[in-house]
């Protein structure tokens, strides 16, 4: 319940809405940055540390507040910023060029490779964040792992499923989608069934969702071999889910407004978006902005291109870092492990709807282990936990990642208005990206 | 030698007198941009995949320049905005004078409500007039979107082909009291023996307008008109806030939001420096260009 308070938020309230409608896009992350060694300064016994650290993600506030009734000798100063696509990262980027960035900070997983880039973050291995390792799933504490050096400490991450109106299925006869075929069928049935419903709509200028599709679908966007990077995203895979939403747009079966958008948030309350292919994280975003339609929601897994098949990815996913130049490493270390794998914490964490948990058996037993009245009583995060299982974990990320989403979004963008195709922005985007790294300096290669 | 001391002390007073101006200008003015600009001729190299071998800022003169002029959006974006002025300089000033014109006119009632009442939204900050309207353009949300539908007028506002209006709706709102009140002071410094001497001669209340009023407010219609000028090129918050709301703003949609972009989210610095720069003289060459002009038609007024 204090999940639906805390994100409810009026229609009417668009001020609101802007500033924070990315709050939850990716309600998982951290950051870990400092100096070298040589430049720490000494804790004498007995002196209080300070640390500054910076996070968007709900539910924070109150882990941090645990922490510093639980250690007086560590202080954390949270310092709330806007989500990382909203500004957050142009803080932190700015605040690091001028050499007054804070200990702590939230770094979502696809960002880790940019800030390693502009030189950002502390490389932990030097204080010992190896030993954590058995603590997390071990696919994202390696998204923090480059070379051999720990860079973050993993928070929480995204993995997908449907969720879906099951009072307006049902009315209109109609199945949750267990593959993209039956989803392309159930989007005109349900068009055909309410001129105004939609089974969902497809957000233009959010990329990151369209690249968890394309994750799913078995594209490996990235890699890095040596020291040159390998760009594919126009791989048959990404273009096969291009088309399909290519299809969809022009059979006019789907909308085409902003998700995270007052539009949006509308179209949930009334039902004139039917269901959301979303990461775990999804369910704060729709119990709080449409808390009137409590008990309408369900959870099925994500459509798959294989009948028969189990296949997910990841939407999201945050870590904790240490950003260069703070002051206090060791106990900055010890703050991001603690607020990332205490019960406690994670509990906390889990309230506030940050995601789902990287700690190594978060899931059970914690306040995501039980039936929901949101989702019908359904026990609708054993879809999650499943789906968590049948993430490709090898998936890559580049360190121009950012520049990519808006070429990517631009593309999309464009298509809506009438130039060009899904298809041919994700052709654009491919040689746009290999483009950002050269300007870089990077080496690049394409194909496999 | 006597004679030369007394003359150097005499040479330094207009540089005691200048030397406040001069610091704050260096420090305000000329340093940032001249640190745009070094900014704009340099770049940086990284070694190893993930940079982690190193990096160095290295110079490589007008290479972002070129970049910048070789990016399509960028250009876009500047057509779009030179589109944007055409329309809006126009509006604007058309708009102000006939306004403050109105608010001046002798059987005006209550003018100093509508005063003030034109000049409110300026105190309004672009970012809060921008979520303002963007709430009044956001279909199934904005009273004003469906109230035309209910009257069987079906609008985008936010469309590819519309929202660059929208924002022009907005910066008009926004800014157009503040050119009313430039031009309402003007019209004050009019002396009054020139409107007696109009009545006395015949001119009607339009004549008076026309050979009295309009070339006496020249100075002030100039003024506003760079301003809008300067203005414009800069077009910024109120992208930015209706992004999110729109699927046809993308992310260099004016010169000033593809700066922005490039420096924070791409964390080309250089580039964006480069792009900055190129705005900055655009919007010199056009504001002095517009002066250039109007003082070769007529240097009297």
């Amino acid at each position: 319940m204090s999940r639906t308070t805390r994100l409810r938020r009026s229609r009417g309230a668009l001020a609101v809405t802007l500033a924070t409608a990315s709050l939850l896009i990716s309600a998982c992350g951290g950051s870990s940055g400092s100096k070298d060694p040589a430049v720490q300064a000494p804790v004498k016994p007995g002196q209080k540390v300070d640390l500054r650290f910076w996070s968007w993600v709900p539910g924070v506030d109150k882990a941090v507040d645990k922490w510093n009734a639980t250690h007086p000798d560590i202080h954390v100063k949270l310092e709330k910023i806007p989500a990382g696509s909203s500004g957050g990262y142009a803080k932190m980027r700015a605040a690091l060029k001028s050499g007054n960035a804070p200990d702590l900070a939230q770094v979502e997983y696809q960002e880790i490779p940019s800030f390693l880039l502009e030189n950002g973050l502390v490389n932990l291995s030097q204080y010992g964040a190896d030993k954590d390792r058995s603590k997390f799933v071990d696919w994202q504490w390696q998204q923090g792992v480059f070379g051999s050096a720990v860079y973050a400490i993993p928070q929480a991450s995204g993995p997908m499923g449907l969720f879906y109106r099951s009072d307006l299925y049902k009315k209109w006869g109609i199945e949750p989608p267990a593959t993209w075929d039956e989803f392309a069928q159930a989007a005109q049935k349900i068009h055909a069934a309410d001129p105004k419903a939609y089974i969902s709509t497809f957000p233009a200028g959010n990329s990151a969702w369209f690249t968890a599709l394309a994750w799913q679908a078995g594209a490996k966007w990235f890699g890095v071999n040596g020291d040159t990077w390998s760009v594919n995203i126009d791989s048959p895979q990404t273009l096969k889910v291009a088309a399909f939403w290519d299809d969809l747009r022009s059979k006019k079966v789907i909308k085409t407004e902003p998700d995270f958008a007052n539009g949006w948030y509308k179209d949930l309350q009334t039902g004139a978006i039917t269901s959301w292919v979303s990461a775990q994280w999804g369910d704060a975003i729709i119990s709080g902005n449409a808390p009137q339609t409590t008990g309408k929601w369900a959870v099925a897994p994500m459509p798959q291109w294989t009948k028969g098949s189990n296949v997910s990815a990841n939407w999201g996913g945050s870590s904790t870092a240490v950003l260069k130049g703070a002051k206090h490493i060791p106990e900055a270390l010890k703050f991001a492990e603690w607020l990332n794998t205490d019960p406690a914490s994670v509990d906390l964490l889990l309230q506030g709807g940050y995601g789902w948990p990287a700690s190594a058996d978060g899931y059970k037993g914690s306040s995501l282990d039980k039936p929901s009245p949101f989702f019908g009583g359904q026990k609708y995060n054993e879809v999650f936990a499943q789906a968590d299982k049948s993430i490709d974990t090898s998936w890559k990320w580049i360190p121009t990642i950012d520049a990519t989403y808006q070429h990517l979004n631009d593309g999309f963008q464009a298509a809506l208005a009438g130039k060009g195709t899904f298809v041919s922005a994700v052709q654009q985007a491919q040689k746009q990206t290999v483009e950002d790294l050269k300007r870089k300096g990077l080496k690049v290669s394409t194909g496999k | 030698m006597a004679t030369r001391a007394p003359r150097r002390r005499r040479n330094l007073a207009p540089f005691a007198f200048v030397a406040p101006f001069l610091l704050l200008f260096l420090l305000a003015f000329a340093l940032p941009i001249g640190y745009a600009v070094h900014q704009s001729v340099m770049d940086v190299e990284y070694t190893g995949a993930l940079g982690l071998g190193g990096s160095h800022t290295v110079f490589v003169a007008l290479d972002n320049y070129s970049d910048a002029l070789s990016d399509h959006a960028f250009l876009r974006s500047i057509g779009r905005v030179l589109l944007f002025a055409a329309v809006q300089v126009p509006v604007m000033v058309a708009l102000s004078a006939g306004l403050a014109l109105l608010l001046d006119s002798a059987s005006a009632r209550g003018v100093r409500f509508f005063r003030a009442a034109f000049f409110l939204p300026y105190g309004v900050p672009g970012v809060i007039a921008s979520i303002l309207w963007g709430f009044l353009y956001v279909p199934g949300v904005s009273p004003l979107v469906d109230g035309m539908r209910h009257l069987g007028v079906s609008v985008d506002l936010l469309g590819g082909n519309t929202v660059l209006w929208s924002i022009a709706n907005i910066v008009t709102w926004e800014f157009a009291g503040y050119n009313v009140l430039v031009l309402v002071a003007q019209l004050r410094t009019i002396p009054a023996e020139l409107y007696e001497a109009a009545r006395i001669d015949g001119a009607s209340a339009w004549a008076t307008v026309r050979y009295v009023k309009l070339p006496l407010l020249r100075p002030a219609l100039i003024l506003t008109t760079v301003f809008t000028i300067i203005g414009t090129l800069q077009l910024f918050a109120e992208p930015l806030v209706l992004k999110p709301v729109s699927s046809s703003i993308d992310s260099a949609y004016t010169p000033n939001l593809s700066a922005y972009n490039e420096a924070f989210t791409n964390d080309n610095y250089h580039l964006a420096a480069a792009e900055a720069v190129l705005l900055a003289l655009a919007a010199f060459v056009l504001s002095f260009g517009f002066l250039r002009l109007i003082n070769k038609r007529g240097g009297d007024a």
